[in-house]
């Protein structure tokens, strides 16, 4: 290898390692901060306790359970809907609305998160508040709908991917067969596409959770454990956004770091998801 | 019963379809409409002359113009960090890493790739805080800090559309060179970059977007709510988002409101028509190898 | 002709503010160039803008940046020297004074309202039923004479001054439910009750406009002349910190604010002067 060969490997190596090395600083970095409440053996118990500071409890259950249960409904609403139309746009549809849904579809998935937010306080939440949930309309169900609609595309573009991906050989033998557009979605493509499926419901779900405007926004970021889709409640993300303000050196301050820690260890676990499932395909 | 449950899968697509394109229709008409009355040269310069305005004469208070500059600001500087960190890193994955580096460094950057941006913005504030007390009085929360996280945020996307452009070259392009004589080098930067410009461009494309629209990190590393124009990148500035955010939570007439729309609808249909290019780009690329 | 200006610029300000300005409180940032950060307390930001808005007008080297965050915020900023003022809608204990040596001047004074939509019947509440409802235990406007619709609690979050005059002196520091929505700011506040027609929330006596109306507390309604006259028992004054003695364009601006000028700004945006 000419030295010329070897200037320029050593120069993309220190962008790549230099990239890489970050991507874990972050997540050291908040183990770091919220150390002292690991050693302590006090992280555990703030994944149990309530987030009541005047009496020095400093516990993240709620926005756990805010988080959890936020997500899970986004994507119980996203999910049908998102294969609905991935369906369509791969086989169901004319091609002339495929083509123009999945442009659409892109479009969608530039749409600001924060725009979604305004209008969702000034159209969704005045609606849920007269006409569906009553009490402020601000709550985990209008919080779910919006986010429902966020991570729409992520899952329909996963999705589409995956139908479309099918090798074309298996494709012409149903074609061959006699077999209907919508039989071969339903009894080649799906199964033969799941991977990708999965990929796609892990990739919204992680997008739900890791949002911060939405549910800042919209949710009412109440700190009482969410009993009711009809109460407001408060997600790790905007609990951070809400508690940045602590005293630097405070418990408020740290225990910010434990949702952080949660929030990255999330990450992974879904990304480890993703990785397993494409995997078996490949094998 | 076949026939029923096939019919019920077209019926169910189209209608989901229709849904999701209604409350796309929904979320644009919906703020076009209610932000119609503030489009007019006031919503951007407020009651200052252009001109004035342009060339940071006289400062502009009632108008969007420090919260477009902020946001133009914004993402330039994160693309210049994050464009040639993140292109450099694609081509090392995709041409010099053994299989299993690749492997474990795909995996970090698809972490990142999901990371919360909540998140990076918190390691941004903290690294501040860090560096304030190392430097007292000369860094603060500031225009560079959140250009620098934003910059680690759009990075995953730099990075997989290098390496997927890269990656997705027949072997007869990736061969010639080498056959005729090219350096490992030259073959990278004379054939297989420029065969791959609109597969990267298009990320960045996505990166610029993905800058210009995130509201969580710079809500932690520096924007304010009333700032005029940075003079530094060590200064605290607006920003579109973060404008549109705080108008929701704190209008205060209706004038304010409607700019608050506008607002919207300007930034929707930037970062919205930014998707659309990048898909655009995607698609041409794809069309160009398909014969090969 | 560059006189000129200043003098013309000057006379937009007193239009704006809608009060007698003297144009000699300016002078004093003629020829000074800088930035100048402030963070904090919410209840202050509009009186913040028009002063940093005349200032800036007058002269454009300078550079005033304004974000809010809440009193904790302002104290703990200022505190660690992150931005030069920071603004509190409480006193700071004698502890945050002395950790950081701290300076703190009070340049108005106001008031802790209770606020309600416009719309709602109830508009008047005894300190009992207040605290009660803000306790979760009255959850109902049917409970205190009104509509038979829940009642919707809004409160703000820790770093709040706000939230602290109110708890204290409204309140009597009864826990507030937790199942209450939580705001960002004074603003804020106001923006969501002025919505939402079954809320109950609190605002800086300054912000009340239109949009909301201020519940009479056991008699008192509150408003600048019952602060003023000291039968209003939820007051307060707005502070604003520096670390040290305040200096430089700190010192300017505070000065500013404590002018006939800046005193007509703080009168002109709802709050009581104090001088």
């Amino acid at each position: 290898m000419s030295r010329e060969d070897l200037l320029q490997k050593t120069i993309l190596l220190c962008a790549t390692v230099g990239s890489g090395t970050l991507v874990v600083g972050i997540f050291l970095l908040m183990l770091h901060l919220g150390w002292p409440l690991l050693i302590s053996g006090q992280f555990f118990s703030l994944l149990l306790q309530e987030w009541r500071p005047a009496d020095n409890l400093y516990g993240i259950y709620p926005m756990l359970l805010g988080s959890t249960v936020i997500s899970l409904l986004a994507l119980l609403i996203g999910l049908p809907i998102s294969l609905g139309t991935a369906f369509a746009t791969t086989v169901v549809a004319p091609p002339w609305l495929r083509s123009a849904s999945l442009a659409l579809i892109r479009y969608m998935a530039g749409i600001p998160t924060v725009v979604y937010g305004f209008v969702a306080v000034f159209f969704l939440v005045p609606f849920m508040r007269e006409q569906i949930t009553g009490g402020s309309g601000l709550n985990i169900l209008s919080a779910a709908l919006v986010l429902a609609i966020l991570i729409a595309p992520t899952m329909v573009i996963f999705f589409v991917n995956g139908l479309s991906g099918v090798a074309k050989t298996y494709s012409l033998a149903v074609d061959a067969l006699g077999g209907t557009p919508v039989q071969k979605l339903l009894y080649l493509l799906l199964p033969q596409a799941w991977p990708a499926l999965t990929a796609g419901t892990v990739m919204g779900l992680g997008r739900a959770m890791g949002d911060t405007l939405i549910s800042l926004m919209v949710a009412g970021n109440s700190i009482a454990v969410p009993g009711a889709v009809t109460d407001s409640a408060r997600t790790l993300t905007a609990h951070i956004a809400l508690v940045i303000a602590a005293d630097f050196a405070g418990m408020e301050f740290m225990s910010i770091f434990s949702c952080g820690i949660v929030l990255y260890l999330f990450t992974v676990l879904f990304v480890s998801v993703i990785r397993l499932t494409s995997k078996t395909r490949n094998d | 019963m076949i026939r029923f449950a096939e019919r019920f899968v077209v019926f169910f697509s189209l209608a989901c379809t229709a849904l999701l394109f209604f409350c796309i229709a929904v979320v644009t008409v919906y703020v076009l409409w209610r932000g119609l009355d503030a489009f007019s040269i006031s919503l951007i310069f407020g009651g200052v002359d252009p001109l004035d305005a342009l060339l940071g004469r006289r400062p502009v208070f009632d108008g969007l113009f420090p919260a477009i500059v902020g946001t133009l600001l914004l993402v330039v500087s994160a693309i210049v960090v994050a464009a040639p960190v993140g292109i450099a890193t694609g081509i090392y994955l995709a041409d010099y890493a053994s299989p299993r580096w690749r492997v474990t460094l795909s995996a970090l950057f698809d972490v990142l790739a999901g990371l919360p941006s909540i998140v990076i913005g918190l390691a941004g504030f903290t690294i501040t805080i860090y560096l304030h007390r190392l430097f007292p009085g000369r860094i603060g929360p500031c225009l560079l800090i959140s250009a620098l996280s934003l910059g680690f945020l759009v990075l995953p996307y730099v990075i997989r559309s290098t390496q997927l452009a890269l990656e997705s070259l027949p072997a007869t392009l990736r061969l010639t060179a080498p056959a005729l004589g090219a350096r490992h080098w030259q073959n990278i930067y004379r054939v297989l970059l420029p065969a791959s410009t609109s597969g990267i461009l298009g990320g960045i494309i996505l990166a610029i977007g993905r800058a210009a629209e995130d509201t969580a990190v710079i809500l932690l590393t520096g924007v304010v709510a009333s700032a005029g124009l940075p003079r530094s990148l060590l200064e605290q500035y607006e920003a579109l988002p973060f404008f549109i955010y705080y108008i929701s939570s704190q209008y205060t007439t209706t004038q304010e409101l409607e700019m608050g729309f506008a607002a919207a609808f300007l930034l929707l249909v930037l970062c919205g028509s930014l998707f659309l290019l990048a898909y655009g780009l995607e698609r041409l690329l794809a069309r160009r190898f398909v014969f090969r | 002709m560059r006189n000129f200006f200043a003098t013309l610029t000057v006379l937009c300000a007193i239009m704006i503010s809608g009060a007698a300005v003297h144009a000699a409180d300016l002078d004093a940032f003629t020829g000074q160039s800088g930035t100048l950060k402030i963070a904090g307390g919410t209840a202050h930001i509009p009186v913040m803008k028009d002063a940093a808005q005349a200032i800036m007008e007058m002269n454009s080297e300078i550079r005033i940046t304004i974000a809010g965050g809440g009193s904790g915020v302002g104290i703990k900023q200022a505190g660690e020297g992150l931005i030069d003022i920071g603004n509190s809608g409480r006193e700071a204990t004698s502890q945050e004074l002395e950790t950081y040596g701290l300076t703190m001047i009070r340049w108005a004074i106001d008031g802790v309202s209770v606020v309600v939509n416009p719309k709602n019947s109830v508009q008047a509440l005894s300190s009992v039923q207040l605290r009660d409802i803000f306790a979760g235990r009255l959850t109902n406007w049917q409970e205190v004479g009104g509509e038979d619709r829940p009642i919707n609690l809004y409160t703000r979050d820790e770093a709040s001054g706000t939230r602290n005059v109110f708890w204290t002196k409204a309140i009597g520091k009864e826990a507030i439910d937790t199942k209450a929505n939580v705001v960002v700011s004074n603003g804020a506040m106001k923006t969501a009750v002025a919505n939402d027609p079954y809320a109950i929330g609190y605002v800086s006596v300054g912000h009340i406009d239109e949009t909301v109306a201020a519940v009479t507390l056991d008699g008192v309604t509150p408003s600048i002349a019952t602060v003023k006259s000291g039968d209003y028992k939820v007051a307060r004054g707005l502070f604003s910190l520096t670390k040290g003695e305040p200096q430089g364009l700190a010192k300017l601006f505070i000065d500013y604010l404590l002018s006939p000028s800046g005193q007509a700004i703080v009168a002109a945006k709802g709050f009581i002067p104090v001088k």
